[in-house]
């Protein structure tokens, strides 16, 4: 049906759409760009003097010649898509449940080849480093022991697993599937904003983007030679299969919470395309540590699990006791290497926002090597010469809270009143351990269609690293975007949608 | 197969099943409702509630809004169309991964497309045309499922829901009707045999069979022990045996016995049914046994596969 809707001679059957180089689009001017604003943020597609940034010349060739209602309707025809997919989330009021889906914005977001070799390079470093980092502080503490990174923000995190000391993992590969957090900066580099190492998810939107934002549009997409993303789930069995080399015959299983998650569709997605078991904690039972599903023909070995849960619901027996998510005694099949588990656990310790910090000297340590891509500017509030820079400065900084997330424990400089620093500042001063600070970030801007014409939004980007006998990074990666103009907030559950992300041959 | 797996798949299909049953005797009762005197229109509505819902309090025709809202749209009503939808698509979201995508997509647009309408929308122009939509779709949907997925253990445990479900429908139905069949007020009439055909979509199959010439002991015939006719109750028995036999393949024998020794005698039954032996006030009875062997089926099917103890089997 959606097929239909995109029927189109000029995008099937039509000649490659040429691009018009060095064209100025004269943003806030000319339709359909009449309301994009250009302001201090980096933008994707035009450069600060207008002219259209050259990825992006045979996209804009093909917006200046559709109306308008054309885009509006494929843009229909994509929620449509996503709804009859089932790819929601559900909202609660009144006790009545309504589903809503996940804005997606027809517009692709389009990184170069030579952007992309250097997010690839740079995002293959880290993790290599920060699965070391893991396996040296659940072994040795050598990091600890040279005084690189202190001992007391490791044992002292509550992410930190007792439990995982000398533990050995297949390759020594604690993350397996990583998406880590990027933005551009002002300049147009690309800087990490945040490595999430425990369960990441949003890989099935970047690819249910990729089918809507194909077709859409279609001429563009085949003139532009995009590297293909369709191989993710072949390469996450590839993965989870290579934490398990002495079986001939894997059994691989997704541990989802179930239906109620908001990632569930993911879930049940990845299992889809890999063809690999889906179960929740109520469909396994440990009898011997060995893991069993319970099938109607009697009891079934599984080898790997990929666990959508956090560390804390996995096993009631070792971990949150009121858990009902989890299975009993899978820890200890886990501690006697009769199941795999992917991420391993324990990784969170290696995402806090203060160990964050300290991963380009973790780069340097591990590899003797400079970090590719840079963190964003963070200042540790537990070295002296950053506090006193901090306490000076709070008027320009963002102040977190290390242990805390969703933007709890938070100052926003800028947005605070003179009381609010002096009293965040006493807080800091008692406990600068506590604290990190970084510049308000300025998010870059992309293409973002509205109803009425495109304008610009902001965005970041989330690539996703696989880590098992080897490194495997999908050309591709999940842009999300804050949907409210001026907004910087990308999170789905605060306005944000997402959009495909097309990297160049 | 996961258990929890065929537990939702068996399911998904028991509402389907109900889901179309409900749409297809609104649709045939609001099309034929015009073509009856006030008293008679009401004693049949008054079947229909009884079949759907087991309630058999008199109604009258003057509530034919009020019972369609009820049967169809209204939340509160465990039977209703919708809620039957809606527990269909929340089994068959559990399972998504064991369903194609064509599948879930067919079902979950019915749902969407159903979940909102209201009775004020359908009732003013052609009340009955929504339901006769719906049901165009569940025929797709029935369709898509035969043709997309593989036709191994999930679709057996598909087939299993679907027939045990339509027995028990088919069985209140015919009760219904039958038990009233020596009233000569409230009893059903000519026109109410030939509408009890419809709702079983066996209008057409029986002319062939039996000529128009309308019978109630040829009814009762064609739909209890019709071989062929996918609305009789010995067709769905049929099914039912044939899918116990290809589900849960490596189960231990002892437990498969116990199924299949329940399938057989059920087969046994409406194989040598003689219908008879069963018009004299027999046909209530004969239902009421082929129900409770469905549900004694239906307990040990999930103590022998899905329920079943750990400790049982290592």
């Amino acid at each position: 049906m959606q097929q239909e809707a995109f029927a189109n001679t000029e995008d099937f059957g039509g000649p490659d759409i040429v691009a018009a180089p060095g064209r100025r689009a004269h943003p806030g001017q000319d339709a359909p760009y009449s309301q994009y604003e250009l302001a201090r943020a980096y933008d994707e597609m035009f450069a600060p003097d207008g002219a259209v940034r050259p990825p992006y010349a045979v996209l804009d060739s093909r917006l200046s010649t559709l109306p308008l209602e054309e885009l509006s309707r494929r843009q229909q025809a994509c929620e449509q898509s996503f709804l009859h997919q089932g790819i929601t989330f559900t909202v609660y009021n009144d006790n009545r449940a309504t589903e809503r889906i996940i804005p997606t914005d027809l517009l692709p977001r389009i990184i170069t080849h030579a952007e992309w070799a250097r997010l690839e390079a740079g995002l293959t470093q880290r993790i290599v480093a920060l699965n070391m980092f893991l396996r040296d502080i659940y072994s040795d503490g050598r990091v600890l022991k040279d005084g690189v990174v202190p001992r007391a923000m490791i044992f002292g995190s509550k992410h930190y697993r007792r439990e995982m000391r000398g533990l050995p993992v297949p390759h020594g590969a604690y993350v397996n599937i990583c998406g880590s957090d990027l933005i551009r900066d002002e300049s147009g580099e690309f800087v990490v904003l945040e490595d999430n190492l425990r369960v990441p998810s949003g890989v099935s939107y970047m690819l249910a983007n990729r089918d809507v934002a194909r077709r859409a549009f279609p001429a563009v997409f085949r003139s532009m030679n995009v590297r293909p993303i369709e191989q993710y789930p072949l390469e996450l069995l590839a993965t989870l299969r290579s934490l398990a080399p002495f079986h001939e015959d894997v059994s691989i299983a997704i541990l989802t919470p179930g239906v109620f998650n908001s990632a569930y569709f993911e879930h049940a997605f990845l299992a889809r395309q890999m063809g690999v078991e889906l179960v929740e904690g109520r469909d396994l039972l440990i009898n011997d540590n060995v893991v069993y599903t319970r099938t109607t023909s009697g009891l079934k070995r599984i080898d790997v699990i990929y666990r959508r849960i956090d560390d804390d619901f996995v096993d009631p027996l070792i971990f949150r006791e009121d858990s009902s998510l989890g299975v009993p005694g899978l820890f200890n099949a886990y501690r006697a290497g009769n199941v795999m588990i992917a991420n391993a656990l324990g990784t969170g310790v290696a995402d806090d926002k203060a160990v964050y910090a300290y991963v380009p000297r973790l780069i340097r340590y591990y590899l003797s090597e400079e970090p590719i891509l840079n963190n964003v500017e963070t200042f540790l509030c537990r070295e002296e010469k950053s506090l006193s820079h901090v306490l000076a400065n709070l008027d320009k900084l963002v102040v977190k809270a290390v242990g805390e997330s969703g933007g709890y424990g938070m100052l926003v400089g800028p947005h605070a009143s003179q009381a609010e620093r002096e009293e965040f500042g006493a807080k800091i001063k008692a406990d600068p351990d506590n604290y990190i600070a970084q510049p308000t970030i300025q998010l870059s801007t992309a293409p973002t269609f509205v109803g009425n014409g495109i304008e610009a939004r902001h965005v970041d980007l989330r690539p996703f690293i696989l880590h098992g006998a080897e490194t495997k990074i999908v050309p591709g990666a999940l842009t999300r975007v804050a949907l409210k103009r001026g907004s910087l907030v990308v999170n789905s559950s605060q306005g944000g949608g997402s959009k495909d992300t097309w990297v160049l041959s | 197969m996961l258990s929890r797996v065929a537990d939702s798949l068996y399911w998904m299909a028991r509402y389907i099943e109900r889901a179309e049953h409900t749409a297809r005797l609104l649709a045939v009762k609001l099309e034929s409702m015009v073509e009856q005197t006030p008293d008679d229109a009401s004693a049949s509505w008054a079947r229909v509630v009884e079949a759907l819902t087991g309630d058999d309090r008199a109604v009258t025709h003057q509530d034919a809004f009020v019972i369609t809202r009820r049967l169809a749209f209204d939340r509160d009503n465990e039977a209703a169309l919708v809620n039957s939808l809606a527990m269909a698509r929340d089994n068959a979201r559990q399972v998504r991964e064991a369903l194609s995508n064509e599948v879930w997509e067919n079902l979950n647009r019915l749902y969407l497309r159903l979940s909102p309408v209201t009775m004020d929308s359908i009732w003013v122009h052609s009340p009955a045309r929504l339901f006769r939509e719906a049901l165009e779709e569940m025929h797709a949907l029935e369709g898509v499922t035969y043709s997309t997925l593989s036709h191994g253990e999930g679709w057996y445990f598909l087939e299993l829901g679907r027939h045990i479900e339509r027995v028990q429908l088919i069985g209140r139905l015919l009760d219904a009707h039958f038990r009233a069949a020596g009233d000569a007020v409230r009893g059903p009439k000519y026109f109410d045999w030939l509408v009890l055909l419809k709702f079983c979509t066996a209008w057409e199959p029986y002319t062939k069979q039996y000529t128009a010439s309308i019978r109630p002991q040829k009814i009762a015939e064609f739909l209890l022990f019709d071989a062929e006719f996918p609305h009789s109750i010995c067709f769905s028995v049929d099914r039912m045996t044939e899918a116990l036999a290809r589900v849960a393949p490596g189960a231990p024998p002892a437990r498969r016995a116990a199924v299949e020794r329940l399938a057989g005698r059920l087969k046994a039954a409406v194989d040598f049914g003689q219908v008879d032996d069963l018009m004299s006030g027999g046909i209530a009875s004969f239902i009421a046994d082929i129900t409770k062997q469905c549900e004694q089926i239906h307990k040990t099917l999930y103590s022998s596969y899905i329920t079943y103890g750990a400790e049982t089997v290592l």
